[in-house]
């Protein structure tokens, strides 16, 4: 009841500051049962899709992604590069301020990036953003950053919530309690933060801009536990519950007060192939992607949670410069035919694949289903399902040190440069497969180069032309995502990458 | 004496804890810094976050800010928080100990009544029922029991909420289940020295005496019935220390278990190694308050008088 009390002065407050024009005040409070634990909602630490959605709430960037994942302006009003591509100027909306009452203008902005960019802060985004090289502040609404290379998709990184601006003054007080009630300028603002068990958004009173709290608050509960969380669900102690496994499905389905949503997801879900030795034959490696039945395992595994991929990367990466393709044909004879053109007979080839479990959507059966796959055309595969340390070691090391042949894993990263540049390139120090392609090369570096939307639609479709039909991946499917979103529930968006969007969530 | 000389004792062994504790860690596969990075970082990238974690020192200087990190909570940071290790800890312990003082209790309490019961009755109706729910209750993983108790007193019932821990109502259920095992323990073994100490002569002496049934067996047998069960209780308790680890993550209550197993999956070193010393210091105490209680209700085990 306390809680309640100071959600309701909290709300009133920010009737009586926020909205002057006739919004509606915020009302009802919408309870969450997240699966992950969130350790820090600062958008430098932070990996899991619970505090994205909380960074988007909390905190602004220059730029927006919106539940389709295109980009929107948010802080930024204007942005333009130099003729030598080497300074990106951003012009931010005047007289901002944050949850605390700090200005949020252009120095606030250029600090936050600075600290998101200083190797002694150590985020885990540094990599992601050096190519912004450094951020200046000109005057009050003007922010510079002089490039450390020429990046045509300085959008897309902008826009993801890693980039949002935190007030550097309240992390330089608070430091790592920053990260539990981080001081930004979104609709919402952290009230409490119970580690490991709940955490409270209530409307930001201060809040000025395009995306006013509609809620007077929400509520998440963390219950990792599949089951106790459905059943949280099922007991209406909660209206939204993330991470519907496949086999409680039907029953959400059947209760009258809720129902499953599945969002697309852009998790892109695959085999990497390790290309050497009889990987490194074309035919051995679509004899491989032959022999998958996608659609039979999507529906028998993960109980319709699973699309058949038609590309490398997933809907929602970057869907304006996305090309797909026909989808991979499951043809286990056709396949044996291709194994046996290569030279390899039936029992001859060996091949040893690396699983997380319980990292993807039922990934430890999917190994055994595929290892059973590649028995079916004659190649002795084993499955090793190992731990998730054990397992991002493996799919970490240098090609030349692995001693498998593949690994199971998910890719959801932001935008078509970032993943196939990072994928694709030859001798980047993420490109885990050892693929290189001397035409892959020229055309990943000139789309980073070149910062017209026509042009670098041509090259990515091109890049992923080739790199579908080279095949350095057994291509699986895209997840799909799976929430249990009780009726009262209106206007919910979920983005590709699985971010609740709580814009214009109201309660009937 | 006693007190402090089992205290000096344990150190030697808190040390060996630290020890391996610390180096078996460092040997476990996966890296911190990569799975911060995630699996799209390239080797620059990890390498970066490696050096800031502190991981490229040398071993046994990262062995002494290990230690270090004892007298000094704002050099034990957790990797993925970056909060004292210290902090993140008091915060979860109380859920912990709730729910482990609280089911040690009731058990100890249904264990005794329903032990003293059956012991009474032996051969009857009441004896059969006690037997067949406490060999359930040994047998029946608190997982499974677990979650059938969230689907029947939450999901169909509607008695309790099914997860979470922010009323005392959370804690209910949770207490309840961990409580199964102790109490089963406690019955059988309650009525097994009963049975036992009933047959022995002094219980005569003491009927002689005129006192009354009850009494007889409240404080003459039971008293030392207790001795063993005293001795069960403190490895029930600390087995429930470590069985958080489970029944956290069923009823998603914020506690230490919890905090270990989510630091386990990240990697997360500071926070495993403190966590894990620090249940190893809980044992200790344990030990030495079971070894307290048994010498206040058994005086042949009191050392200065065998002494003198």
């Amino acid at each position: 009841m306390e809680k309640l009390r100071l959600v309701r002065y909290a709300a009133v407050l920010a009737g009586v500051l926020g909205s002057t024009t006739a919004m509606a005040a915020p009302e009802g409070v919408l309870r969450v049962a997240v699966g992950a634990d969130p350790a820090t909602f600062d958008p430098a630490f932070n990996d899991l899709p619970v505090a994205n959605a909380v960074d988007l709430a909390v905190l602004e960037g220059l730029f927006r992604l919106d539940p389709k994942n295109n980009i929107q302006k948010n802080l930024a009003t204007d942005y333009g590069f130099s003729a030598d591509g080497k300074v990106f100027t951003v012009k931010i909306k005047t007289g901002k301020k944050f949850s605390n009452g700090d200005p949020l203008n252009a120095e606030a902005v250029a600090a936050s990036f600075n600290r998101l960019l200083d190797e002694k802060v150590g985020s885990i985004y540094r990599g992601l953003y050096a190519s912004l090289g450094v951020a200046k502040a000109v005057g009050e609404d003007t922010v510079e950053f002089h490039m450390a290379e020429p990046n045509g998709h300085v959008l897309m990184l902008l826009a993801n919530t890693a980039a949002s601006i935190v007030n550097v003054k309240a992390v330089a007080q608070m430091g790592a309690e920053y990260g539990r009630k981080p001081v930004g300028s979104g609709p919402y603002m952290v009230e409490k933060f119970i580690g490991g068990e709940s955490f409270r958004l209530v409307p930001n009173p201060t809040y000025s801009g395009d995306y006013p709290a509609t809620l007077k608050a929400i509520d998440f509960t963390v219950a990792p536990e599949d089951g106790a969380r459905m059943a949280l669900l099922e007991t209406g102690g909660v209206d939204v519950v993330e991470r519907v496994p496949p086999e409680s499905m039907p029953a959400i389905n059947a209760l009258k007060t809720a129902k499953v949503i599945n969002p697309p997801s852009m998790f892109s879900i695959n085999m990497e192939l390790v290309l050497r030795g009889p990987l490194k034959d074309a035919k051995v490696r679509k004899a491989l992607n032959m022999a998958i039945d996608r659609q039979g395992m999507a529906e028998g595994i993960l109980g319709g949670l699973g699309t058949p991929s038609v590309g490398m990367v997933g809907p929602g990466t970057q869907d304006e410069l996305r090309r797909t393709f026909p989808p991979i044909k499951f043809d286990p004879e056709g396949a044996k035919k291709l194994l046996a053109e290569a030279g390899y007979k039936p029992g001859t080839l060996q091949l040893t694949m690396t699983c997380p479990n319980g990292r993807y959507i039922k990934d430890a059966q999917v190994c055994q289903a595929i290892a059973g796959s590649f028995e079916n055309i004659g190649v002795k595969a084993t499955a090793n399902v190992v731990d998730r340390g054990t397992w991002s070691k493996v799919v970490g090391l240098d090609p030349a040190q692995r001693t498998d042949n593949m690994g199971m894993v998910g890719r959801a990263t932001a935008g078509m440069d970032y993943t196939l540049f990072r994928l694709f390139k030859s001798g980047v120090g993420a490109n885990r497969t050892g693929y290189s392609n001397p035409k892959v090369d020229d055309l990943l570096a000139e789309g980073r180069r070149v910062t017209d939307p026509a042009k670098q639609k041509e090259i990515y479709g091109e890049v992923q032309e080739i790199v579908w039909n080279d095949q350095p991946f057994i291509f699986l499917w895209y997840q799909t995502q799976a929430l249990g979103v009780s009726n009262k529930v209106q206007g919910l968006e979920v983005q590709p990458n699985e971010t609740l969007v709580f814009d214009k969530v109201t309660l009937k | 004496m006693f007190i402090p000389r089992r205290l000096a004792q344990a150190l030697p062994t808190l040390f060996v804890v630290s020890l391996l504790v610390f180096f078996f860690m460092d040997m476990i596969p996966g890296d911190p810094a990569q799975m911060l990075a995630g699996p799209a970082a390239t080797d620059e990238e990890v390498q970066s976050i490696r050096e800031f974690l502190g991981l490229n020192q040398p071993l046994l200087t990262r062995y002494g800010l290990f230690l270090k990190g004892l007298w000094d909570p704002s050099i034990a940071t957790s990797f993925r928080t970056h909060r004292p290790v210290a902090v993140e800890l008091a915060e979860r312990l109380p859920n912990t100990l709730i729910v482990a003082i609280g089911g040690l209790a009731l058990g100890l309490v249904v264990g005794t009544v329903s032990g003293v019961v059956c012991a009474l009755r032996q051969g009857g109706f009441a004896e059969a029922i006690i037997t067949v729910l406490t060999l359930t209750g040994i047998s029946m993983p608190i997982y499974w029991l677990g979650l059938l108790c969230i689907w029947f007193f939450a999901v169909y019932l509607g008695w309790v909420p099914a997860a979470g821990a922010s009323t005392p109502m959370h804690f209910v259920l949770p207490i309840l289940v961990v409580a199964t095992r102790p109490t089963a323990m406690f019955s059988r073994l309650i009525t097994a020295s009963l049975l036992e100490a009933m047959s022995k002569d002094y219980l005569d002496t003491a009927r002689a005496k005129g006192l009354s049934e009850t009494r007889v067996i409240v404080s003459h047998a039971l008293r030392n019935s207790l001795v063993a069960a005293v001795s069960v209780a403190g490895v029930q308790f600390g087995g429930m220390l470590g069985g958080s680890v489970v029944t956290e993550t069923v009823f998603g209550i914020p506690g230490v278990g919890r905090l270990l197993v989510d630091a386990v999956s990240r990697a997360d070193y500071p926070v495993v190694q403190y966590t894990i010393l620090m249940f190893a210091i809980f044992f200790v105490l344990i030990n030495l308050a079971t070894d307290l209680l048994t010498q206040w209700l058994d005086p042949r085990t009191r050392e200065e008088r065998r002494a003198a």
